[in-house]
């Protein structure tokens, strides 16, 4: 092999290597002029437009997110808070110490260290909200009374108008019937 | 400008015309009547019945009676769609406190072409019961009761479409006493 060739291209050429170069000088760098677009429209315009919506929509996400976990975490914290009580054991028979205590304070400990399940039944249903009792008002209540006397009269009175056109019933003409 | 003064235009003449004629068709084809002049009897009477319910109230009304009572139920359904209920009655401790004129006042405004009479019935003894209903079309639309006793004086307008028959079967319901008069007995061919 000729090495000079291989250096600078001045030896006697070898074939194999010529092959080569033929095989390769197609992906050789062949120098040309830049080509840019008439109109260029940087690729980010478009993401621009929809980033507020993606905000807008993304911050409501999470403020419902955090809606709900304030919600759950809200209607357990109540639970919880009575959990702070610490329900102990109930006192059956305190051991006699030297240093009397009021019965009643001992009483409120006794009350406030251990409540009752009525009582967290009753703290439980205070704090939750409770669906609004529609009371019918005053106006309401006369109306539907006056409408019933209406009605009533108005069904005597039409009765009243039927029976008189058909005249006295059956039962009272055999009535009269058996007193004569 | 002296054409205008000399020929009035015609055309807001005749449209002026159009709506006072429609409007008092429109009037008197309502079936609500005026009582309002019989209120001078209250002084006589000795027992005063006046009841004026519109439809707003019987829409408030009709919310209150339950679903779960079969006496309400039927109630609601008859006031349904009705649009007022008017009643005026008088109780009197001797007879003679009202006048033939009183009478005449309602009479006069059932004369109208909507008005049937249905029933009347005439005793010198217990006095005058009438029954009246509006039509329009085959369809009720109102119904006035005019019972005129020596001691009592009755007026019942109810405006709206009337079902006479379950209005009648609501006497003996919900408390309302029953006088012991059954309505007529439908023929076996006409129930099949």
């Amino acid at each position: 092999m000729n090495e000079e060739y291989l250096w600078d291209k001045s030896g006697e050429p070898d074939p194999e290597i010529q092959q080569l170069e033929t095989i390769l000088g197609t992906l050789r760098y062949q120098p040309k002029p830049l080509e840019l677009p008439d109109v260029i429209q940087p690729a980010s315009q478009r993401q621009k437009n929809y980033l507020p919506w993606l905000a807008i929509a993304a911050t409501l996400l999470l403020a419902m997110l955090a809606g709900i976990v304030w919600l759950s975490f809200r209607s357990k914290g109540l639970e919880k808070k009575y959990e702070a009580y610490a329900p102990t054991p109930a006192v059956q028979n305190p051991a006699p110490t030297s240093i009397e205590v009021p019965t009643p304070n001992r009483e409120e400990a006794v009350n406030k260290t251990a409540p009752t399940p009525r009582q967290r039944r009753d703290f439980v249903a205070r704090h939750r909200p409770r669906p609004v009792q529609l009371v019918p008002s005053q106006e309401a209540l006369l109306a539907k009374e006056q409408l019933m006397s209406a009605l009533k009269l108005a069904s005597e009175k039409l009765n009243l108008a039927e029976k008189k056109v058909q005249g006295p019933t059956p039962n009272q003409i055999r009535n009269q019937h058996k007193v004569g | 400008m002296k054409r205008l003064f000399r020929k009035p235009p015609r055309t807001p003449l005749l449209v002026a015309l159009l709506v006072i004629s429609w409007s008092c068709t429109a009037r008197a084809q309502d079936p609500k009547i005026q009582l309002a002049h019989l209120d001078h009897l209250a002084a006589k009477a000795t027992e005063t019945v006046d009841i004026n319910i519109d439809e707003r109230l019987i829409q408030i009304t009709a919310k209150l009676f339950k679903d779960s009572d079969i006496d309400e139920v039927q109630v609601k359904k008859l006031i349904q769609g009705l649009k007022g209920i008017y009643v005026k009655s008088f109780e009197f401790d001797s007879d003679n406190n009202y006048s033939a004129a009183d009478i005449d006042s309602i009479r006069s405004q059932l004369r109208e072409p909507q008005w049937s009479r249905l029933v009347n019935v005439t005793s010198k003894k217990d006095g005058n019961v009438e029954v009246y209903i509006s039509l329009v079309g085959s369809q009720i639309n109102g119904l006035t009761v005019l019972s005129a006793e020596p001691r009592e004086l009755t007026v019942v307008n109810i405006v709206g479409p009337v079902d006479l028959e379950k209005l009648a079967q609501l006497e003996g319901n919900l408390g309302i006493p029953d006088l012991g008069i059954d309505p007529p007995k439908k023929k076996k061919n006409d129930d099949q």
